[in-house]
């Protein structure tokens, strides 16, 4: 029973405490631990950098930012938890998360304590669509890369198309977005089917494909099976192209299907970190390099990186930290303001104004070459 | 029992005590956290019924919770109708459901019950993800769950959450309490102890371990709509093997079969996470060894259940020390 | 024919991975009657451990790809041995007495320590095997073609398991190890150590699970500190499908499930794959209450 007290005690002690408010704070909430570690990890890492930069030239509007980051585990449960508790250690805006799952699950909370919410990965749909006043994003729709992908794929002339997804929110999305844009085109696609995502072997799904005999697989899913299947696809002595979504926008991809079997894949995606052609981003990416060795390997974590910066600016246009004025200021005047991923614009409803896709090719090389 | 009041029956008034004025001293974060020991304490208790009162070896809770919470969600969006009167809804269907998927497996003995129950926590979940009948959204879940309202009132914060949830825990707790006091809870430990001594004095072993899991199961779907509530939105993925896993931590970790054991199970099987987010993304290896270290110190659990005591001037014909 | 074909060679060689696995959950089981939740994770301990040694040592550019990658497979299940002798002294030897519930909860939280010590050590991002070690060989098999890898990989699970039915059946140890299994106070009274036994159990296990993981690392070439929980969990599945605690009934098991999974999304539905799986795990487990081969350790009753 002691111990009963004990621990009640201790969860008294964390509790209250108010902070004195001569910081601006942005919270980051990001899957540190958990399946998408890897980018919750380094979109703090891209965030906390900004940040240092941003607070060595004089932070904004004299006052310094301060970057309060929360663990989501990329779980909607205690994504809800990391959002209250950011509620209530004086955040005005929040950059993240990752998965629309997750980020879904802490809208209501941010947008009940007047907090902005700017997700930077989470690309479903219906995020946008509830009215919310405080919830933006510096990433684009859905619905504009399923358009995207299926005019990449009706413009190669592809007759028998395959679609594959992973049954995760956003690839299923994707493959339907894909899949009705086909069928509006009349090109019925000859394969539908969902793969188990996690696993390593996946060469049964592949002879499965195999037998309806398409012209091209589409696979919306992510870059660890997208690379797998590229790999068992060439072991089978298959030779039909791959095109993917943006998830498989990583150069792990390469690494895990080799350059021999990556050569000639096709993906739609925002461009690549090391392709930001803007002096910002390269900037960024050479001071990026000389911290942790290597440039950010997945956009998301830029993307949260620009919406660290939208909020910051935001802050300086509204002339205080205050998240109506801010969210006021980002839907109404904020114009072309250049990000690292180009310049952001946001429309009523909060997303990004703007056509980001981009199609991409691997070449020999196994180096990603924007197409168009 | 008369006049004597047991020492411990202080420490939960101050405890309780303690908790009630939670709101006052609070912040929302914290208050947050403690609704959802509350909601781990129904479900802690829900499967306490299972593997702590009839030793029955379920790893797959969670698709019960699911049941509920997807019942809720599903005719609250589709029907309008408030979400708190769906709460026997839920309770029926994950009712149900544990009625038909659980009779043929009732007999398996230990480990091969254990593996069952996680098929049938991944097949509910797999068949959710799959969008079975097109009522349960695929991945992406359900969203625009409406709020609960109580007497008129909108629950929407978490400090009116806290009273929604941990009144229920309250009833729950009375009602639980009532059962092991019964022949019913009883017969369930006789079983646990030893089966074949049970079956031996006219226990119904099968019939009692079904009645005891229909009932866990039943319980953890009222947990699911309370969730789905609290959410606002439910999607496969919080059903998952972890969840049925994070349940049944709490239970042996606090103490197998005893009620202030599973409330205190789920404070730390909930809690210490979010004590050792100080530790960043170092927090669930801390977590882990925390785990193992806690089950080395106190092998039968924090607070296992105290032995059965029948005082002598009370005692009736035929009742035994277990 | 063809596509039948195919994917039987597809579900083999999946399920000769499972069936490694479940070897070491079999081995522990047998004697200990722990399901060692944390047996997943020293596979993939297996896989990183097997990593980092061939980045280092670049052994198969000293002994050739076949001489490098033995040496390597030893090293690897010598080292994942060890640590699974290290986890049963630290996690289940304070809790043999106690109700056994209690030492699933420290398997679990064993699991949970070893994904997330690989995620500090290594990074959360996937690691890469190199591409040039194994040979890209295909073979012809009745007019078809089949990677050698994919025969390869069965037949190192099948030779191990016959060595270790040899071990087992035919030796003095192995003896020990049965009797062990048992009745642990009886092997006791007959001057078994029976310490000894449970650390070589330990031993065994987690050496084969870790030489899985070097396996896949080696072929599939991708490794994440999260994998061994789906891989931990399907070979337990296959453990109890062929009979917990039974070593030809884990390698039935293992191959069972690989078919299984392979011929479920071949011919009904890749997205309900691990539900129909489960499916025929939960029917197998109605018609025949302790797997297929029935469980050869004594139950208490």
């Amino acid at each position: 029973m002691k111990k009963a007290l004990l621990s009640l005690a201790v969860l008294l002690a964390f509790a209250g405490g108010a902070f004195a408010a001569d910081t601006v704070k942005i919270g980051l909430m990001a899957p540190l631990t958990g399946k998408w570690a890897n980018e919750g990890q380094e979109m703090k890492q891209v965030v906390d950098l900004l940040a240092e930069r941003l607070n060595k030239a004089g932070g904004v509007l004299g006052k310094k930012v301060e970057v309060i980051t929360e663990d989501d585990a990329g779980d909607p449960r205690q994504g809800a938890l990391a959002a209250q508790r950011l509620s209530t250690q004086g955040v005005v805006g929040v950059v993240g998360t990752y998965g629309s799952s997750t980020s879904e699950a802490t809208q209501n909370i941010y947008e009940e304590n007047g907090i902005i919410q700017i997700v930077n990965a989470s690309t479903a749909v219906r995020l946008s669509e509830k009215g919310l006043k405080f919830f933006f994003r510096s990433c684009p729709r859905d619905d504009e890369q399923g358009i995207v992908a299926a005019k990449t794929l009706l413009g190669k002339k592809y007759k028998k198309i395959a679609l594959l997804h992973d049954n995760t929110s956003y690839a299923k999305g994707l493959g339907e977005e894909v899949k009705h844009e086909l069928e509006k085109a009349g090109v019925k696609p000859v394969f539908f089917d969902a793969l188990t995502p996690g696993e390593q072997d996946y060469s049964t799904i592949l002879t499965k494909i195999k037998k309806a005999n398409p012209d091209v697989v589409f696979f919306s899913g992510y870059y660890p099976e997208a690379g797998l299947m590229l790999r068992q696809k060439k072991e089978m002595g298959w030779n039909v192209p791959f095109v993917g979504g943006d998830a498989t926008n990583n150069p792990d991809l390469i690494k895990s299907a080799g350059k021999d079997a990556a050569d000639g894949y096709l993906l739609t995606s925002p461009p690549m970190p090391g392709d930001l052609p803007s002096a910002e981003a390269k900037a960024f990416m050479k001071a990026f390099k000389a911290k942790h060795g290597r440039i950010p390997g997945s956009i998301w974590s830029v993307l949260a990186g620009d919406g660290f910066m939208v909020l910051c600016e935001a802050v300086k246009g509204a002339g205080a930290a205050d998240s109506k004025k801010m969210a006021d200021y980002m839907k109404t005047k904020m114009k072309n303001f250049p990000g690292l991923t180009g310049k952001l614009s946001f429309d009523a409803k909060g997303d990004r104004k703007g056509d980001v896709y981009r199609v991409y090719k691997v070449d020999a090389k196994g180096d990603f070459v924007l197409v168009k | 029992m008369i006049g004597r009041i047991p020492k411990r029956f202080f420490v939960y008034g101050v405890l309780t005590a303690l908790l009630v004025s939670a709101p006052l001293h609070l912040n929302n974060y914290w208050l947050d956290v403690l609704n959802n020991v509350g909601l781990y304490v129904i479900l802690g208790l829900s499967l306490n019924l299972i593997v702590g009162h009839s030793g029955l070896f379920n790893l797959g809770h969670a698709a019960f919770y699911a049941m509920g919470a997807y019942t809720a969600a599903i005719l609250n969006t589709l029907f309008h109708i408030p979400i708190l009167m769906l709460i026997p809804a839920s309770a029926l269907t994950a009712g149900i459901f544990a009625l038909i998927i659980v009779r043929p497996i009732i007999h398996l003995r230990g480990d091969y019950l254990c593996i069952v129950t996680i098929g049938v926590g991944e097949i509910v979940r797999i068949a959710l993800i799959n969008d079975i009948f097109g009522i349960t959204g695929g991945a992406n879940g359900i969203f625009g769950i409406s709020r609960p309202i109580l007497f008129g009132m909108k629950i929407s914060k978490p400090d009116e959450f806290f009273w929604l949830i941990w009144i229920f825990v309250a009833i729950t707790v009375f009602l639980f309490y009532r059962l092991e006091q019964s022949r019913f809870g009883r017969a369930l430990n006789y079983l646990r102890e030893d089966e074949v001594a049970a079956e031996g004095s006219g226990i119904n072993t099968a019939y009692y371990k079904l009645a005891a899991f229909v009932l866990g199961a039943a319980w953890a779907g009222m947990a699911g709509t309370i969730y789905a509530a609290k959410m606002m939105t439910i999607a496969p993925e919080s059903f998952n093997f972890w969840e049925s896993v994070l349940m049944f931590t709490l239970i042996i970790m606090g103490g197998s079969g005893s009620i202030p054991g599973v409330i205190l199970g789920a404070f730390l099987i909930i809690g210490l996470p979010e004590l050792f987010r100080e530790f960043k993304d170092a927090r669930m290896l801390v977590f882990g060894i925390a785990m193992v270290a806690m089950m080395i110190f106190r092998t039968g659990g924090i607070l296992p259940p105290r032995p059965r005591k029948y005082p002598i001037d009370h005692a009736q014909e035929g009742s035994v020390n277990p | 024919m063809e596509f039948f074909f195919q994917q039987l060679t597809n579900g083999l060689a999946v399920g000769g991975i499972y069936a490694l696995i479940a070897l070491g959950y079999t081995m522990v089981y047998g004697v200990l009657k722990l399901i060692n939740f944390a047996h997943g994770d020293l596979f993939t301990m297996g896989a990183y451990l097997g990593l980092t040694v061939l980045a280092s040592l670049g052994l198969h550019q000293h002994l050739g790809a076949f001489g490098g990658v033995v040496v390597l497979a030893l090293m690897i299940m010598g080292l994942v041995g060890v640590v699974g002798i290290l986890l049963d002294r630290a996690a289940y030897k304070p809790l043999r007495e106690s109700p056994r519930l209690s030492a699933v909860v420290s398997a679990l939280g064993a699991s949970i320590f070893f994904q997330n010590a690989l995620m500090l050590v290594y990074g959360a991002r996937y690691q890469y095997y190199p591409k040039d070690i194994l040979p890209k060989t295909v073979i012809n098999i009745l007019g078809m073609p089949v990677p050698l890898m994919r025969i390869l990989i069965l037949a190192v699970s099948i030779l191990m398991m016959a060595g270790l039915q040899f071990f087992i059946q035919k030796t003095k140890t192995g003896t020990a190890i049965r009797a062990a299994a048992i009745d642990q106070a009886a092997a006791r009274l007959m001057g078994i150590n029976v310490d000894r036994v449970i650390m070589l159990v330990f031993f065994i296990g987690p050496a084969l699970g870790g030489a899985a993981g070097l396996m896949v690392g080696l072929y599939y070439g991708q490794i994440n500190f999260t994998m061994g929980w789906v891989y931990g969990l399907k070979a337990f599945t296959a453990a109890i499908m062929g009979g917990i605690g039974n070593i030809p009934g884990a390698m039935l098991g293992g191959i069972l499930l690989g078919l299984i999974e392979a011929f479920g999304a071949a011919y009904i539905s890749l997205a309900w794959k691990d539900a129909i799986a489960f499916l025929v795990l939960i029917v197998i487990l109605i018609v025949r209450p302790t797997g297929l081969l029935g469980e050869r350790v004594a139950s208490k009753v």
